[in-house]
């Protein structure tokens, strides 16, 4: 594929995710979610059941003409190709995710159109491309109109999924979208994967700096990125549920009912790096030592099955004395 | 190595085969959709467009077309043999069916076939354009349609949704109608159009792609020409396979119907493959505009990136280079006349 030539030359890549729960009061099944994802009629929608029900839209590109968001205020303008596409775990989880990869040199002025539709998810920068000071500037998110904005691309992707007439718009329980920013630079020579930081922000923004070697693909890094964005997510969402639902605090079976849909719809959603490429596997294990998803998620499942447990004995001592 | 069934992956076509030495175990088919080559020639070089208006000439002015056309197909053939190989050229005849029916097969087709062989051209491949809509039950337009992706003016971050909706598609930046200068308070003048990748003075199209009346779509000429090139080059593809397919026609006899007439013929049980790495058009002058249009379409078409790699791979391995870019595998003769 042009886009994996190209990617060799690459020395920047970034993206945005937004992760939501579908407004559906069902989990979608494998075919719907397919008729759900078909962004194209001519494209197969990609679906997969192993480990867990999984699907993602055909990629879509948008035309971008602009300049990048830098924090040196330097002004780079750039042509190219924004890649998108969205996802659908479990029927339940919905994400949307832009992203593109741009060279350290393009040409001095803008090309053909055919140009950038032959470099698909590719975006040429005027000249040379001060990677650093644009990584932190998408990063940090665009600061005036006019700069790229790769979360207004991701937002309108989610948005036309969301609309689609099949669904219902009865989501079972109330969550938050999230955003996770990603911005990555090439690895030094022979040094393999690397995650710099990942920032839990307010208001749902989340910031993950990586570094890639050379010859990795956008796609792979913005699979790894739709990944971290998914479980964060839950993690965040379950975090919520268990606070709103004031366990410990309250009788315990209002406790039971706010927390049924963390029993119905999240818990078994749980499978970090399920579709990876296999060279991106040691980038979880740094986020599982410190802060520890998997260590939190599992400290809030266990709460949660005690307090199913504590409360199903006396539902069970009642039952009995029904009869 | 070692070979493996799927256990129970339930979604549809899911199988999986194993093989240990590319380290990948399991496999989804549906999770790595495929998409089907098509046999490619070098070049596909077509002969004419056949319209109401050249049918009413009468066979004279089939005649005189092919006559003009024989020494430019001439000259592709010795100019794709420039390198020594023995190219592999097949020809094609597309004829209106779309815009007016006029004639039927049965009367036409025998007609064109006769005048070309008369001036010593074989017609390969016979299309007809309604199939550049409609091939097969499969809706062609609509699906290259969906794959346009805008040449954005200068200032595009993301933020706007694409244009398309209108059913217009240009090479540039619109010019400030006066309907829109008067809702923006303090803007001087008119503002012109604008080419996006000018030399300096802009050549500003602005392509209708459809229009839609009392609930029907109507493709327009350039977009079902630019259909057509993209059948051409072997980049049509509908849920990985290829559309607007050849089928062999044997004898003589043609239907009265066009309906009955399948959208792509094979005449010459002989021809190269219909689909090539180029394509080359010898039209009569008037046919320039159109042909600018199509440009300005295919310069936007997100082609299936799986169709333009097989093509771009199987060239190389005949140490053929065939550009990136589509609008650079297109080219034409135009000759003098109407």
């Amino acid at each position: 594929m042009s886009a994996q030539r190209e990617a060799k030359a690459s020395v920047l890549l970034c993206g945005e995710v937004r992760t939501c729960l579908l407004q559906h009061s069902q989990s979608l099944a494998g075919d719907e979610a397919v008729k759900l994802l078909r962004l194209r009629a001519d494209e197969q929608v990609r679906s997969s059941e192993r480990p867990n029900p999984y699907a993602v839209s055909p990629d879509v590109l948008t035309g971008v003409d602009c300049r990048l968001p830098t924090v040196s205020g330097a002004k780079v303008r750039a042509v190219g190709t924004v890649t998108a596409r969205a996802a659908l775990t479990e029927g339940r989880v919905l994400q949307s995710s832009a992203w593109f990869e741009a060279p350290a040199t393009g040409p001095e002025q803008r090309q053909p159109w055919s140009h950038y539709l032959a470099r698909p998810g590719v975006v040429e920068p005027f000249g040379k491309l001060p990677d650093r000071a644009v990584a932190d500037g998408l990063l940090a998110g665009p600061r005036e109109p006019g700069e790229l904005d790769l979360g207004a691309i991701a937002e309108r992707l989610l948005g036309s999924v969301l609309r689609h007439p099949s669904l219902d718009q009865r989501a079972p329980f109330k969550s938050r979208r999230t955003r996770l920013r990603w911005a990555a630079l090439r690895a030094l020579d022979g040094e393999g994967p690397s995650i710099e930081s990942f920032t839990v922000a307010e208001e749902g923004l989340r910031t993950a700096e990586l570094r890639l070697p050379e010859g990795m693909g956008a796609a792979a890094a913005a699979a790894l990125c739709e990944d971290l964005a998914l479980h964060d997510w839950l993690l965040t969402t379950l975090v919520r549920m268990v606070e709103r639902s004031r366990l410990g605090s309250v009788d315990g079976r209002d406790a039971v009912r706010a927390l049924r849909p963390a029993v119905d719809h999240l818990m078994h959603l749980w499978m970090p790096g399920a579709r990876l490429d296999p060279s991106l596997g040691p980038l979880w294990e740094v986020l599982e030592r410190e802060p520890g998803f998997t260590r939190q998620w599992q400290s809030m499942v266990q709460r949660i099955r005690d307090q199913l447990a504590l409360q199903a004995i006396p539902l069970q001592r009642d039952a009995l004395s029904v009869h | 190595m070692t070979e493996t069934t799927a256990t129970g992956a339930s979604a549809g076509p899911a199988t999986a085969a194993a093989t240990g030495v590319a380290g990948v175990v399991f496999r989804e088919m549906s999770a790595e959709p495929r998409t089907q080559a098509v046999p490619l020639a070098h070049v596909s070089l077509e002969l004419g467009h056949l319209y109401m208006e050249d049918f009413e000439g009468g066979p004279e002015r089939m005649r005189s077309h092919f006559a003009q056309v024989r020494p430019w197909a001439d000259a592709l053939r010795a100019s794709a043999a420039l390198d020594g190989r023995r190219p592999r050229i097949s020809t094609c005849f597309l004829i209106d069916d779309y815009f007016s029916r006029f004639s039927s097969p049965a009367e036409l087709v025998p007609m064109v076939i006769a005048e070309a062989d008369r001036a010593g051209l074989t017609i390969d491949y016979l299309a007809r354009e309604s199939g550049c809509a409609v091939a097969d039950g499969v809706p062609v337009a609509e699906d290259v349609a969906g794959r346009l992706v805008d040449s954005p003016p200068l200032g595009s971050d993301g933020s706007r949704p694409p244009a398309k909706e209108t059913g217009w598609l240009a090479n540039g930046d619109r010019a400030l109608g006066a309907e829109t200068l008067e809702a923006m308070a303090h803007t001087p003048s008119w503002r012109p159009p604008a080419e996006t990748a000018a030399r300096r003075h802009s050549v500003f199209v602005d392509v209708e792609l459809r229009d839609d009346r009392e609930g029907h779509r109507t493709w327009s000429c350039p977009f079902l020409a630019a259909v057509w090139h993209l059948a051409r080059l072997g980049l049509l593809r509908h849920g990985g396979d290829p559309v607007l397919q050849p089928r062999n026609w044997s004898g003589t006899e043609f239907p009265r119907q066009w309906d009955d007439l399948p959208p792509l013929i094979r005449l010459n049980p002989s021809a190269q493959p219909f689909s090539a790495y180029r394509t080359c058009s010898v039209l009569p002058a008037r046919f320039l505009p159109v042909e600018h249009a199509v440009r300005v379409i295919l310069d936007q078409v997100d082609a299936d990136p799986e169709a333009l790699r097989q093509a771009v791979k199987r060239a190389a391995d005949e140490r053929i280079s065939v550009p990136d870019e589509i609008p650079d595998r297109i080219s034409y003769a135009f000759y003098a006349g109407t």
